[in-house]
């Protein structure tokens, strides 16, 4: 019995059924494609990868930080690459994922603020629009089945408000006064929380970046993935800072007495 | 080790569009009012990525939905509901009857039968003839009219509590006494905080914070003592007859 | 399928003001299908104790005599009767003993502790199917409806209940949960342990 309803009450193939020796214990196929034998492709998977980003808000705005590092699996493969992306005037968003993807989305963001620009109808996208924007964008993939693999975080100042929001490639969206992607979730999430929570509105901007450094650089000690040199976003009332590329001091002296962690054999 | 085999051939990714954001909401029924109440913590597996994310949200003056399950359907079926009312309003000059949000809700959600939003809806708010309603559905758009309903991540922890204690099931009345049919307003709100404290202690994806919203019919006597409740905001859209409050509480956030 | 799921029942066990609760349900069933509607899973081990153990039904029946038997060579051998906290620890011991190959029970215990001035003092404590040990102040709760149970105990209990008030949350707490369990159920078995009765009352259940 064949059990492809596609297949019912189509000829056989005479050409390779030449003796006519039918019943075939597998008959030769020749209809069309059962359109639903594979399903519909378009799952993909991220190739070029970021790593953690973390964000913060503090007295003057928002804070944010992610290392230069794409990898390609496990080599690290780009050692200079901008996370960090400012959108507009008030806005920047950070990235983890897939690197192209993010690309694609800077493209598509850069092409809108262009366009509002260009309309010059005294109006200008701030970071809730472009939040709410980059979701609709992130939930109309992921209901193709043909996500954008990102974990993008945006945050921005306008009008005097604060705004810090996450959006995922399922379209999961959330806002918080901390947030982390990526491993930095499960690592510095704990760190950014206890120093943060309670305190948005009196954190100054240099216990704002020791916070986050300290988190960069536990998180350079423990993912495998990530990179000692980081950049770090400000957006404020007087507009957006993307710094240069930060280095990170580490010190690895402990692991020279503890066998299995330095290079000793034996 | 793991199974050097299966580093041979190359890893099958899959792409899952679905998540759980744990959670869980609650409607109860009163003669005169609705009380739809969730906590506000979102997670996924054991992160907790925000203590404040609604997942109760006013649709009209007379109608509250609680939507659990993945945020993202959630906020989006929120997001679709809402414009079909709008457009009701726009052809109507009215909002829509409660009863009418429900049927509509169940022919969106069965009009994705075969992608669904992996949401669990419960709506609640007041009939047209005045009286307290909750609609519970799944997320391909089964619904019935209830007095309770429990739904989301500690629904088995809070239903059969409900069970117990607004439709007194497994007590028998005092001779010549019967059950009360519909109880207050005061001892609905109790209720409602004593099962989120208890789904709280017992289930790690709840907690945070408590969000009800409370929906008072027509001349309902307990309006006074809702404006007089200190952490009580009125959250009524226009003039109407209905009048919708929040009152929100803290629950613990470990 | 589970089997931890395969038979059904369920147990609960809580603390009140010098004495102590357990009950559990009645029901066996072979999955959806109903069985029998009296299965026993609550044993006396001794006039202070009772052990209650949700599981696969064959094991329960397993796993009780080789509790007896070993309690009835503890009191062989100390010439006196055994302490709950004492039972408990032989109950996670002689799980853990099959760590690899686990009898699927998760015990519950509940009994009255003799105080070295005469008087007693109520013990609760429940173990997984391996005996990790969980000793609780309040309740504890085991078996296909414990969602539902901790739901229910979490919301009925309060501090030093009366035995009669004790019986009377007990019940409804584990009434009101196997009523929402496709496997528990079937009709209830409660006792209430004080200093000086056991009082043992079998309850009329939903039988859907």
């Amino acid at each position: 019995m064949d059990h492809f309803p596609t297949n019912w009450g189509r000829p056989r193939n005479d050409l390779s059924d030449a003796y006519g020796t039918f019943p075939l214990a597998q008959r030769p196929y020749n209809g069309g494609k059962d359109m639903f034998a594979e399903g519909v492709k378009h799952t993909q998977q991220p190739i070029v990868t970021g790593t953690s980003v973390l964000a913060i808000k503090y007295k003057d705005g928002i804070m944010m930080a992610a290392d230069n590092l794409a990898s390609y699996g496990s080599l690290a493969r780009f050692k200079s690459i901008q996370r960090l992306h400012p959108v507009g005037k008030y806005t920047v968003i950070g990235a983890g994922g897939d690197m192209s993807d993010f690309q694609y989305i800077q493209s598509i963001l850069d092409d809108t603020i262009i366009e509002e620009f260009a309309a010059s109808d005294g109006h200008t996208l701030g970071p809730v629009e472009i939040h709410e924007y980059l979701s609709q964008i992130m939930y109309a993939r992921r209901s193709k089945i043909d996500p954008l693999w990102n974990s993008l975080i945006v945050g921005g100042v306008k009008d005097g408000k604060r705004f810090l929001a996450y959006v995922d490639l399922l379209g999961t969206t959330y806002s918080a006064s901390t947030i982390a992607t990526g491993y930095g979730a499960f690592i510095a999430q704990p760190l950014l929380r206890k120093a943060v929570e309670g305190n948005e509105n009196t954190l100054t901007e240099d216990a704002a970046m020791a916070i986050l450094e300290e988190s960069m650089r536990v998180l350079y000690y423990r993912d495998a993935r990530s990179l000692d040199k980081y950049q770090l976003a400000k957006i404020t009332a007087d507009g957006i800072t993307v710094s240069e590329s930060r280095h990170l001091q580490t010190s690895w002296s402990f692991a020279e007495g503890i066998r299995g962690y330095g290079a000793q054999t034996q | 080790m793991p199974d050097m085999n299966s580093l041979a051939h190359p890893q099958q990714h899959q792409f899952n569009p679905y998540t759980e954001n744990g959670g869980t909401i609650l409607a109860i029924a009163g003669e005169d009012f609705t009380v739809i109440a969730g906590d506000t913590r979102q997670s996924e597996g054991y992160s907790i990525q925000t203590r404040y994310a609604p997942k109760v949200f006013r649709l009209t003056d007379k109608a509250v939905l609680a939507v659990n399950g993945f945020a993202a359907d959630g906020n989006m079926f929120v997001k679709k509901v809402r414009q079909r009312l709008e457009w009701y309003r726009h052809a109507h000059a009215k909002d829509m009857p409660l009863r009418a949000i429900a049927r509509l809700i169940q022919t969106m959600l069965y009009a994705r039968r075969f992608f669904p939003f992996y949401v669990y809806n419960i709506l609640g708010g007041i009939e047209e003839d005045g009286s307290g309603a909750v609609y519970s559905f799944d997320p391909v758009g089964s619904y019935e009219r209830e007095a309770c309903r429990a739904a989301g991540a500690a629904q088995s922890l809070v239903q059969p509590f409900l069970d117990n204690q607004i439709y007194f099931k497994n007590q028998t009345p005092a001779q010549d006494t019967s059950h009360p049919v519909h109880l207050p307003l005061h001892s609905v709100l109790a209720l409602v905080i004593d099962s989120f404290t208890g789904a709280t202690e017992r289930h790690i994806e709840v907690g945070d914070g408590l969000e009800m919203y409370v929906v008072l019919a027509r001349g309902n006597p307990a309006l006074q003592s809702l404006q007089d409740l200190p952490g009580a905001e009125e959250v009524t859209g226009t003039q109407a007859e209905e009048r919708v409050f929040v009152i929100r509480r803290d629950l613990k956030k470990d | 399928m589970s089997i931890m799921e395969l038979n059904g029942g369920s147990v609960i066990a809580m603390v009140g003001k010098d004495c102590v609760a357990i009950a559990s349900d009645l029901r066996l069933g072979n999955q959806a299908l109903g069985l029998s509607s009296n299965f026993q899973r609550i044993f006396p081990v001794t006039d202070r104790i009772y052990v209650g153990l949700p599981g696969l039904g064959t094991d329960v029946h397993t796993l009780w005599e080789k509790f007896r038997f070993r309690v009835n060579m503890y009191t062989i051998k100390e010439e006196r009767e055994i302490e709950p906290e004492t039972f408990a620890h032989l109950v996670s011991s002689t799980l853990y003993e099959h760590r690899f190959g686990p009898y699927f029970i998760e015990p519950v215990i509940a009994g009255l502790a003799k105080t070295p001035s005469g008087g007693v003092k109520p013990f609760i404590a429940a173990t997984d199917l391996i005996g990790c040990l969980n000793f609780a102040k309040d309740f504890v709760v085991a078996g296909t409806a414990s969602s539902k149970l901790f739901g229910m105990a979490e919301g009925l209990w309060e501090p030093d209940l009366e035995p009669e008030d004790l019986f009377e949350t007990i019940s409804q707490a584990l009434m009101n949960a196997v009523d929402r369990d496709a496997y528990s159920g079937w009709g209830c078995v409660v006792h209430v342990i004080t200093k000086d009765k056991i009082v043992t009352r079998t309850l009329k259940g939903r039988m859907d």
